[in-house]
């Protein structure tokens, strides 16, 4: 194996694994804010690419303005689910929030499956960089992987400047830290409820966006959002930063597996790796380099 | 309640109406493990499934070498309790998600090594499973499976009942409401969460075998995610905290698909043929189901 060949195989794997990072990121920060767990992360992500598709092919929008309606629209969607089902969940009880949110996953998905339109034919989002790839001395990276690695850095960005530097940011953290003392200082926690479900549901849409170039866009897409879940303990299950690094590590040893390991075993490694660090680090990777449980 | 039952074998035929009550029987076996973890124990398991499929593998595999039902009945119920043990180690120290997480791996562990194991599953292909052979006895008619299923559901009901009974079944409650204070109280809570999931899964595994009988066939994606997910469906349906609920529950996701697939004919020719719409319809009832009744079907709450 060259060192070419080396770096294309790290690439695609960190770009894989910016998506399973935002998925996880999407699930950690519902999980942080309101307790829930969310089984319907991949769900909302097929359902995003598919509202951008249906705004840009049938509804005839520029691509743009239809990946940054459909983002909105769905964060929008979320808003409208954690206000009307999810909220009657609130407490410590997460089972029901996980059958809930597993039974809308499958609304959405069995919905979405009896569109003709949708489940009869395959669907590419033709985002203009898909297809293409950029020569960088010997090796050749694929556009597409460079645009999501970009996309997910841009974000991860736009999201801390939201949660350090704005009044919304603030009190969604103290919300995630600790409600009653959040609601004693009067921030309104059943709005940053709303707002943690309605981020997430935008999060798990633009990860659809992104993944649209790399697989096909179909009812059964949401599938990769299992492995969000070994990503977000890999990175200690409360921590945003850790849920997306979590992510990234994930797709690279998923690569580097599919590299070496024999055919199959790709798809097992995460999860023995989150038995792993469940077994050594209880409390995921970070929280067991600083030495608390 | 008779005169549903009535009604379905007047409907139905005798034949049809005692394969769906061995199917009954058989999840509800499942069920009472469920009920035992997540509503004894207050536990979270996502890997029911796996450890279901655990003991219809067992089962097929042995029946295909000729070992005799005496024999791998008991061996594949050890196979699920072992497995349970195994799922539940990695987050012996932790609760709630982490439980969860645990089991979820371990679930999508055991079915890709289903696939993978070819020399003894013969992969995605599957195994077809011969009937179940009690000494010279051979239960291959619909009446000899629900009596088998029946005479099955009683003992485990009666070992559930004497373990709810007994200080284990104690020690679980109390981890259930509370873990530090079932701790303080000198329960070892470690110890009580790996007996559910043990016990629990041996519930799993018997139920699996039996299960592969009836079905006649088994093959990895039977026993996937979705599969955990319907057995905790099944056990927050019926009420996850009594042993009936298990019954109750298990009513419910044997007749829901053939009740969903019902309606599904009467809708307008349009919507009929897509595939789709029993997922939707089946998501659909368990979300009204989860928010009218959140306490379950023989739930106080």
């Amino acid at each position: 194996m060259t060192a070419e060949t080396l770096i294309q195989v790290l690439a695609s794997g960190v770009a894989t694994g910016c998506v399973y990072g935002l998925v996880a990121l999407s699930f950690v920060l519902i999980y942080k804010a309101t307790g829930a767990v969310s089984f319907m992360q991949g769900e909302l992500l097929m359902l995003g690419a598919f509202v951008v598709l249906a705004l840009h092919e049938a509804a005839g929008l520029p691509l743009a303005a239809a990946v940054v309606l459909g983002i909105a629209a769905l964060a929008a969607f979320g808003a409208l689910l954690e206000r009307t089902v999810l909220r009657r969940t609130l407490g410590p009880a997460h089972l029901t929030a996980l059958l809930l949110t597993f039974g809308l996953g499958m609304v959405m998905r069995g919905t979405v499956g009896a569109v003709p339109a949708a489940s009869h034919a395959m669907h590419r989002l033709p985002l203009p960089f898909a297809g293409e790839s950029v020569q960088w001395g010997g090796v050749a990276l694929a556009a597409e992987h460079l645009a999501v690695i970009a996309a997910t850095g841009l974000l991860a960005g736009a999201l801390t400047l939201f949660f350090r530097r704005t009044r919304a940011g603030l009190a969604l953290r103290a919300c995630s830290e600790n409600s009653d003392i959040a609601a004693l200082m009067g921030v309104s926690v059943a709005g940053m409820h709303t707002l943690a479900w309605s981020l997430g549901a935008g999060l798990a849409a633009v990860a659809g966006v992104l993944l649209a170039p790399v697989t096909f866009v179909h009812p059964n897409m949401g599938l990769v959002a299992l492995k969000a879940f070994p990503a977000a303990v890999l990175g200690g299950m409360a921590s945003l930063p850790g849920a997306l690094a979590g992510g990234v590590f994930l797709g690279v040893v998923e690569a580097l597996a599919g590299l070496v390991l024999p055919e199959g075993a790709k798809d097992v490694v995460p999860y023995l790796l989150m038995m792993a660090v469940l077994l050594l680090f209880p409390g995921g990777f970070a929280a067991g380099l600083r030495g608390r449980p | 309640m008779t005169a549903l039952a009535a009604l379905a074998l007047w409907g139905l035929g005798v034949d049809y109406a005692l394969a769906q009550a061995a199917f009954v029987a058989t999840w509800a076996i499942a069920g009472l493990g469920v009920v035992l973890i997540v509503g004894q124990c207050g536990q979270v398991s996502l890997g029911q499934g796996a450890l279901l499929g655990l003991g219809a593998y067992a089962q097929a595999v042995l029946a295909l070498r000729g070992v005799p039902a005496p024999l791998s009945l008991p061996l594949a119920l050890a196979l699920g309790a072992a497995g349970g043990w195994l799922a539940s180690l990695p987050a012996r120290r932790l609760g709630g998600l982490y439980f969860a997480m645990s089991t979820l791996a371990f679930a999508l562990v055991v079915e890709e090594a289903l696939v993978r194991w070819e020399s003894l599953t013969r992969g995605a292909a599957g195994l077809a499973v011969p009937p179940l052979m009690l000494g010279g006895w051979v239960a291959d008619t619909s009446l000899a499976q629900a009596l088998v299923a029946c005479v099955a559901l009683g003992l485990a009901w009666l070992a559930c009942r004497r373990w709810l009974a007994s200080r284990l079944g104690r020690a679980w409650r109390a981890v259930r409401e509370d873990e530090i204070a079932a701790a303080a109280a000198g329960i070892d809570v470690a110890r009580a969460k790996t007996l559910a999931f043990v016990l629990g899964g041996g519930l799993s595994g018997l139920a699996g075998a039996l299960y592969a009988h009836w079905i006649g066939f088994v093959s990895p994606e039977q026993f996937g995610l979705m599969l955990s997910f319907e057995l905790l469906m099944l056990a927050f349906i019926g009420g996850a905290r009594h042993l009936s609920g298990a019954l109750w529950g298990a009513l419910v996701v044997v007749a829901l698909p053939q009740g969903v697939s019902l309606a599904v004919e009467h809708l307008p020719a349009g919507l009929a043929g897509a595939a789709g719409i029993e997922t939707a319809l089946f998501g659909a009832v368990l979300v009204v189901l989860v928010l009218l009744r959140p306490g379950g079907l023989v739930g106080s709450r």
